[in-house]
């Protein structure tokens, strides 16, 4: 591996929410949203993030901006471990690390222009005190995002979708951060907007050195931005690798069966395609199957899955996989 | 031929016009589409986000908000019957029965303080006629069937304490509760992972078969698209640009805007580009419409005649593929994947 320290480590992180019990009835329990996850971002590196919905992913980046405090476990973000700071501790740290939402409509406020939403964290943090250079650094990360410096006028509800996204991602580069937090950045934008909001996101990276931690759903689309991908399963991750190899020779059986659901833009390639339909419910975080949490759906599962969590283990240079047939 | 002669159509929606009144202008958010469904047929909408697609579908159901959104012209044929001339007492019955909607924001369809359970087991007792324990057996059942696990638990949960993949399974849980003729999906799969993606189309496929609901799907996914529709319409700006059977749409699209979508996307089948090949440009403002073809300020192919008429939808083969576009007779030379790698 490299020699420099990663400028993100998270080390065995556990967030567990309490649910039920209340008023409303059903029985009281504790969903185990992430359930020890250990993961190293390089500087400059994208992570992808990817797994089933409700597995933890978005929980993973809260715990990271300390949006959610992890129920244990270390953030250890340029060495310092988030987790024990305050408040005001945090405070120099959340310019560092930004975070892009899914969906841009809900993440801007609809009472502020563009050019307010992004001259904020300006003021906020006291990184442009004056008016006037204020105004120009608005005027600047609007190109950088592609927008025009008349965009500043509008109010989110004028903008496009695509739009809104690339003010959203204008205001996480106010504050220069180091690592962005990118949770489901396109899904919620048409296709071709898509395209060009990864290109951009890549653009950035490459002009500003950013750091990514890029949290989606589309595999395709996460093997275009990322150099490692990890993929999740019930609050824990089953498979962590490079690219190439994640995509290439997947081995844990849960990547095989998400790579294959994959549809593939092509008629006449998918009417003839063989595809892995897991079957199977999908397990509760509030009731994990013993033994490989995955081993209810699992293709290829063995008495021993049932008994045996398996440990996420060294399968290959950099390549790490939680399944005892891997 | 997609439309044999025996195949009766289900829903008809001929020269639909939505518009809304804003205060910079009329939104022409749906300006003289006609499209239709057969009967157990699944038929998809794409587009560019804000072109008319989700307005299209609440038009259908007769949920535009008003007063602002108007149904200004056209019918909807739906068994034969111009739903936009029901009673609001006979359009809740259809809602609730005939034709199945998933929303695409779920959190804004759902209600946050009911618990999941009684939203679900609310449209039984109403429109079935359940009584309240078999329509909670039911709502167990239906969440169990779009893979919520713990049915029985989550029925006392509220929406907020469910991820957004959930609230979605949710919703369809809700649209397949009546067992519909059509159900309209509207988004259905964005916010899912793939293999729940996956399990869900094909679930709502295999019902589509079985009990031979017809669908329509509005997606901006093209490979679902591709593997679940049988017929496609693309839409720009408020129109309907393109359509044709998947097969024929995927293999040679004859309108610019269809080809720059199939461009733009990363493919798993193919070796990564360095780059990805975007449609530039954005979505125009549907209060100012250029001109002529809406697509002229984003395409490759413009000459001088596409700033100044509009193109009529037309038909570019025998067999139902109709495009919009003057110079669609010299697409057919352009390759659909970029030969860049
Ligand atoms: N505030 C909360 N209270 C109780 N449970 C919660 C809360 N927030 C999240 N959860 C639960 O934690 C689990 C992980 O949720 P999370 O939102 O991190 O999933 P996700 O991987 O981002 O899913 P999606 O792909 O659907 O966005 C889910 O089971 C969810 O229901
Ligand atoms: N209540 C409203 N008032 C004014 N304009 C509206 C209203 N609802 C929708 N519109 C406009 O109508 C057009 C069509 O919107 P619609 O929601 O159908 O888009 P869409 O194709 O579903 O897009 P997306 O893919 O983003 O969901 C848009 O330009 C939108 O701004
Ligand atoms: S009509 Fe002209 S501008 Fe419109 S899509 Fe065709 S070539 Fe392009
Ligand atoms: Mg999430
Ligand atoms: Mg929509």
């Amino acid at each position: 591996m490299k020699e420099d320290a990663p400028l993100l480590e998270v080390r065995n992180l556990v967030k567990h929410f309490h649910v039920g019990g209340g008023l409303f009835g059903g029985r009281a329990g504790v969903v185990r949203a992430v359930d020890g996850v250990s993961f190293a971002i390089r500087r400059g590196e994208t992570l992808g993030l990817v797994g089933e919905s409700g597995c933890g992913k978005t929980t993973v980046g809260r715990c990271l901006l300390q949006l959610e405090r992890p129920t244990s476990g270390q953030v250890l973000f340029e060495g310092r471990d988030l987790t024990t700071l305050d408040e005001d501790e945090l405070r120099p740290i959340r310019r560092r690390v930004q975070v892009i939402f899914q969906d841009p409509y809900s993440s801007l406020n609809p009472r502020m222009t563009v050019g307010q939403i992004l001259a904020e964290p300006l003021m906020v943090h006291d990184i442009v005190t004056d008016r006037e250079r204020r105004g120009q650094r608005v005027r600047e990360l609007l190109s950088h995002v592609g927008l025009l410096a008349q965009h500043a006028h509008r109010y989110p509800h004028q903008l496009s979708g695509g739009q809104r996204q690339r003010v959203g991602i204008a205001r996480a580069l106010a504050v220069e951060p180091a690592l962005i937090v990118c949770d489901e950045p396109v899904s919620a934008l048409d296709v071709s907007i898509q395209a060009q909001i990864i290109n951009l996101l890549e653009d950035l990276q490459a002009g500003f050195g950013l750091t990514y931690l890029f949290v989606a759903h589309d595999l395709s689309v996460v093997r275009h931005i990322s150099d490692r991908v990890a993929v999740m399963y019930l609050g824990k991750i089953v498979e962590i690798t490079d690219r190439k190899s994640l995509y290439d020779v997947p081995r844990h059986p849960y990547t095989k069966a998400l790579l294959s659901a994959v549809p593939i833009p092509d008629p006449a390639l998918e009417g003839q395609r063989e595809r892995v339909v897991l079957g199977g419910e999908v397990p509760s975080p509030l009731n994990p199957p013993a033994g490989c949490a995955f081993h209810p759906r699992c293709p290829i599962a063995i008495d021993r899955c049932r008994a045996e969590g398996p440990e996420l283990r060294e399968i290959g240079p950099g390549h790490r996989a939680a399944c005892i047939l891997a | 031929m997609l439309h044999s002669a025996g195949v009766s159509t289900l829903l008809s929606v001929e020269n639909l016009q939505t518009h809304f009144v804003t205060r910079s202008g009329v939104v022409r958010a749906v300006d003289d589409v006609s499209w239709d469904v057969e009967e157990g047929e699944t038929v998809a909408l794409v587009g560019e986000s804000g072109c008319g697609k989700s307005v299209s579908a609440l038009s259908i159901m007769r949920l535009v908000a008003g007063p602002a959104g108007r149904i200004v012209g056209g019918r909807v044929l739906f068994k034969g019957r111009d739903i936009l001339k029901l009673s609001e007492e006979e359009m809740r019955r259809v809602r609730g029965r005939e034709i199945g909607m998933v929303f695409q924001e779920p959190m804004t369809s759902l209600n946050p303080v009911l618990s999941i359970g009684r939203q679900l087991t609310e449209g039984l007792e109403i429109h079935l006629g359940m009584t309240p324990a078999d329509a909670r057996r039911r709502a167990a059942e239906l969440l169990g069937m779009v893979g919520i696990p713990d049915p029985e638990r989550r029925l006392a949960q509220y929406p907020h304490q469910f991820s957004g993949g959930m609230r979605q399974r949710m919703m369809i849980a809700m649209a397949l509760a009546c067992k519909p003729s059509l159900i309209l999906a509207d988004e259905p799969t964005t916010a899912l992972d793939v293999t729940i993606q996956a399990q869900i189309l094909e679930l709502m496929k295999d019902l589509s078969r079985r009990f031979g609901v017809a669908m329509l799907i509005i997606t901006h996914n093209l490979g679902v698209v591709a593997r679940y529709a049988d017929r496609v319409n693309v839409m720009y700006a408020g129109r309907i640009i393109e359509r044709g059977s998947a097969r024929e749409l995927y293999a040679r699209p004859r309108h610019p805007y269809t080809l720059g979508l199939l461009r733009s996307v990363p493919r798993l089948d193919e070796p990564r580009r360095a780059r990805l090949d975007p449609i530039e440009g954005q979505p125009p403002d549907l209060t100012r419409l250029p001109p002529g073809c809406a697509f002229t300020p984003r395409c490759a192919f413009s000459v001088a005649r596409c700033g100044v008429e509009s193109p009529p939808l037309a038909a570019v083969d025998q067999g139902g593929h109709v495009s919009a576009c003057w110079e669609a007779a010299h697409l057919d030379r352009v390759p659909v994947r970029s030969a860049a790698t």
